[in-house]
């Protein structure tokens, strides 16, 4: 327990920790190489993970970590994905960013200065009620989260859904001024001798 | 462990030779070699270690050489676990143990190895119903740690029962089981031995016993003379004897299961004293049996009264020959056996004494044919005493210890055959019986606590056995959890279709996946493959999760009865919850909403591909601005949520905590 090498092993994981960014709300389509490119311009990338999901059934959008090359340039990256909304392979959903946290990482070295013990508690235990409540409670809140992710996800996809509506609806609209200005507009000008092809003054002088 | 500190020097010996090859004729080629008080021969099974990988590999040996300023290096011919070729599996029904046989030709075959990466010998049995292959008794294909009937073929990524006549250029006959074995007695179970490297010590037992029958020495001599067919005949004999008296062997059996890797052990120590003492037994049977109980305390005395017993009633001789037929599955039944057996008849004699006059005997037959196993063994035995102690307090370390026994005697009795027809085989006797008499003592008290210990399932503590030997391997050669080759999910996936993949939960967040591995090997006593879940901005801050994946699917389903039935509680006051793990894999089309993509739009949206390939901040003054600030709020919102959630269930926890601590 605690020999200095675990210990130097778990400050250099510490440090890099803090030098990464956790990223979410990621399209299923995103790879680490788009990662890479799409982080390259503000820093150096010295490794990116996808954080990979067996556990959720549902389309949980991707998650991922991108080690950069200090703490300082993984804080000025998610101030600015914080400001600007930032788009990875897709729009309009921006991706979300926060600094990574130490429990994100599934290959993390054993914190050296900690140790774990467990005991079995037999029925009749004093501390056994107790237990049996935690553990239901355990499975009540796992239910929860998962209701919970499930509501998000219909949240996200009535957004989803409301957003491509109005923007058929714009593109539908900004189409058929287009074809009037390609074809009737610019006929009846001509008919009725107003100048052609002002966008500033359109129609009429 | 212990055995490990003491192996430093590793020991190694060159058996016999081949011949020469190379260029120069610099080449030199070997049929067998000892390393570190293993024999291993060629068409042996073996683990091989690599550096970085948990599971050890399996192989055959077919090539052992040496060449100048190189190097020993051996030609390992590959066994597949199930799991290295899931996919190409045309079914999952693979039993728990068994592997596959490289064939064919190309990449994956065959490989050189520095022989000092063998980590020891592997029981792998040929199951194979072809007739090239004789087919192995059921105790022995129960016994062995591995089973093969199928090839796969590393070109064309095919499983095959088919055998082909040849592979890596050797008659395919090399790879199966040697027809030898399947002769009664004492050269079967020589033969086993040779083949199951790991096997336990009851296979030595089995050969020393049928010498103890009748006059050990004579024995040894025949054996030693070519006189196989008499042993043949006297193993059918012994045979015939054996379906006599089943019962009581079955008995015997059962007491020795527990401490079948003590006896073997002892057996080998004491051989070597069991040798000289087998000589005197032959001048005066009669009055070593008198003087049994202090020959006892010596280990020859118990030989005698082991070999006078069997004389006396050919009842006994019966049960011996069902020990022996024990033997195959347990050296230390099969000594257990002969202990009962001698009790039965002897009626009032002691029934240490008895045991260990079985114990002895087998010593005593073993050693005889193990003449030149006992040269290289005097100091082997020596450590496997003291291995065998060791084992006392730790199971695991006893089956390390039992199999490094059984591997000694495995190369003896490859030498006996090897040696059979050498006429040194009376001096080697002597030199057995030169060895010290502490073995036979060791095995007294074993014997005692077998016969304490007698159970009615020999054969299933047998398995139990072997369980712990293969974990044993794995634990002490892996550090990881990692096999060759395969990722995590493919793991996943083959452990959640056979049912052994188990979720856990409420651990604490910040373990890590080898703490895990620990804790279930703590609460467990299973060996496991361990990942904790990667927390996301999603997952509980509450409550850390874990995929195990255990190695069979009753340990699987045995934990997660124990965490459902009890509370296993850990140190941050939080109960263990496991379940069935159900993992779901990222299909290749999920959905994604919140890009857009409008049919019209796709033309317009050439334009923009670089745009939407690569990345990019929104500005202001942009539709997708808005909309991207739509989603920023939504993911405000959620967050939001997610929070709250996690406060409220921390507070429903904290309530609850405090309870426990009340009391």
């Amino acid at each position: 327990m605690g020999s200095t090498s675990e210990k130097e092993n778990y400050a250099a994981f510490e440090k890099k920790v803090e030098r990464t960014v956790y990223l979410d709300n990621l399209a299923p389509y995103v790879t680490e190489s788009v990662l890479r490119t799409a982080f390259d311009q503000f820093a150096t990338v010295k490794d990116v993970r996808l954080i990979p999901n067996y556990l959720e059934p549902r389309n949980v959008p991707q998650c991922a970590l991108v080690e950069l090359d200090s703490p300082k340039k993984a804080k000025e990256i998610i101030s600015m994905i914080v400001q600007y909304p930032f788009m990875i392979s897709g729009m309009p959903r921006p991706v979300r960013a926060f600094p990574a946290k130490a429990e994100m990482f599934d290959d993390r070295p054993k914190n050296p200065h900690r140790k774990v013990t467990c005991r079995w508690l037999e029925p009749g235990d004093p501390d056994f009620e107790a237990a049996e409540e935690m553990k239901q409670l355990t499975c009540k809140h796992a239910d929860e989260a998962v209701y919970l992710l499930q509501l998000q996800l219909q949240e996200e996809e009535k957004l989803a859904m409301h957003q491509e509506d109005t923007l058929k609806g714009h593109y539908k609209k900004y189409k058929m001024i287009d074809g009037i200005m390609d074809g009737a507009a610019q006929r009846l000008a001509r008919h009725y001798g107003l100048r052609e092809n002002n966008d500033s003054k359109p129609y009429f002088d | 462990m212990t055995v490990h500190d003491k192996d430093e020097n590793i020991e190694f010996k060159w058996g016999r030779m081949k011949g020469k090859g190379g260029r120069n004729k610099e080449v030199q080629f070997y049929e067998s070699f000892t390393y570190d008080g293993v024999e291993y021969r060629l068409f042996d099974s073996v683990y091989v270690y690599k550096e970085g990988e948990e599971e050890p590999y399996i192989g055959k040996l077919i090539k052992i050489w040496e060449s100048p300023n190189k190097p020993k290096q051996v030609k390992i011919l590959w066994f597949f676990r199930p799991c290295e070729i899931l996919n190409f599996l045309p079914t999952n029904e693979t039993r728990d143990n068994e592997l596959f046989l490289a064939s064919g030709k190309g990449r994956g075959l065959t490989n050189v190895n520095p022989l000092e990466a063998l980590v020891g010998k592997c029981n792998v049995i040929c199951i194979s119903k072809d007739c090239r292959n004789p087919q192995p008794p059921d105790e022995e294909v129960q016994k062995a740690e591995y089973v093969f009937y199928r090839v796969f073929d590393v070109e064309h990524c095919k499983v095959s029962d088919k055998l082909d006549d040849q592979i890596a250029d050797f008659d395919v006959k090399l790879f199966l089981n040697k027809l030898d074995s399947l002769k009664p007695v004492d050269l079967k179970e020589l033969y086993i031995d040779e083949k199951e490297v790991t096997g336990k010590g009851m296979e030595r037992n089995e050969v020393v016993v049928p010498p103890s029958q009748n006059n050990i020495q004579s024995m040894t001599r025949e054996e030693n003379g070519k006189f196989v067919e008499k042993l043949v005949s006297r193993s059918t004999e012994y045979k015939s004897s054996l379906g006599e008296k089943p019962t009581s062997n079955v008995g015997l059996g059962e007491a020795c299961k527990s401490n079948i890797g003590f006896s073997c052990r002892v057996d080998d120590k004491s051989m070597p004293m069991v040798t000289n003492g087998n000589e005197d037994c032959n001048a005066s049977l009669a009055k070593q049996k008198s003087s049994n109980e202090k020959q006892l305390a010596s280990g020859d005395g118990l030989k005698r009264q082991l070999a006078t017993g069997y004389d006396r009633s050919k009842k006994i001789s019966g049960d011996k020959t069902d020990l022996r037929s024990k033997i195959d599955e347990g050296g230390k039944r099969v000594a257990i056996g002969g202990s009962t057996r001698q009790e039965r008849v002897k009626g009032n004699e002691n029934f240490t004494h008895d045991t260990n006059g079985l114990v002895e005997d087998k010593h005593d037959r073993k050693t005889k044919l193990d003449d030149s196993k006992r040269n290289l063994n005097a100091n082997r035995g020596e450590g496997v005493k003291r291995r065998r102690f060791v084992h006392d307090d730790d199971d695991d370390d006893d089956i390390v210890e039992t199999l490094g026994l059984d591997v000694n005697s495995s190369k003896d009795k490859k030498k006996l055959r090897w040696e059979k027809d050498s006429s040194n085989i009376e001096g080697t006797h002597s030199k057995r019986l030169k060895l010290p008499n502490e073995p036979t003592k060791l095995s007294h008290d074993k014997l005692h606590k077998e016969s304490s210990t007698k159970s009615p399932n020999g054969e299933k503590k047998i398995d139990s056995c072997e369980f712990e030997v293969t974990r044993r391997l794995d634990t002490d050669t892996n550090k990881g959890l990692r096999f060759k080759g395969f990722t995590w999910e493919e793991h996943l996936k083959s452990a959640h279709e056979q049912g052994r993949l188990v979720l856990l939960q409420n651990l604490d967040p910040s373990l890590t996946s080898q703490e895990v591995k620990d804790l279930v090997l703590h609460a467990f006593q299973e060996d496991c493959m361990a990942k904790i879940i990667p927390a996301t901005a999603f997952s509980s801050p509450l409550s850390g999760q874990a995929f195990v994946i255990f190695r069979r699917r009753e340990a699987a389903e045995e934990a997660i009865r124990k965490l459902k039935k009890g509370c296993l509680l850990m140190s941050n006051g939080r109960p263990l919850v496991g379940s069935v793990g159900s993992p779901c894999f990222p299909q290749k089309r999920r959905k994604f909403c919140g890009h857009i993509v409008i049919d019209q739009l796709r033309m317009m949206q050439r334009e923009m591909k670089d745009a939407v390939s690569t990345s990019h901040c929104s500005k202001s003054n942009n539709v997708e601005y808005d909309m991207a600030l739509d989603w920023c709020l939504l993911q405000e919102r959620t967050a939001y949520a997610w929070g709250k959630l996690f406060q409220r269930q921390g507070d429903e926890l904290k309530k609850v905590e405090a309870k426990l601590k009340a009391k």
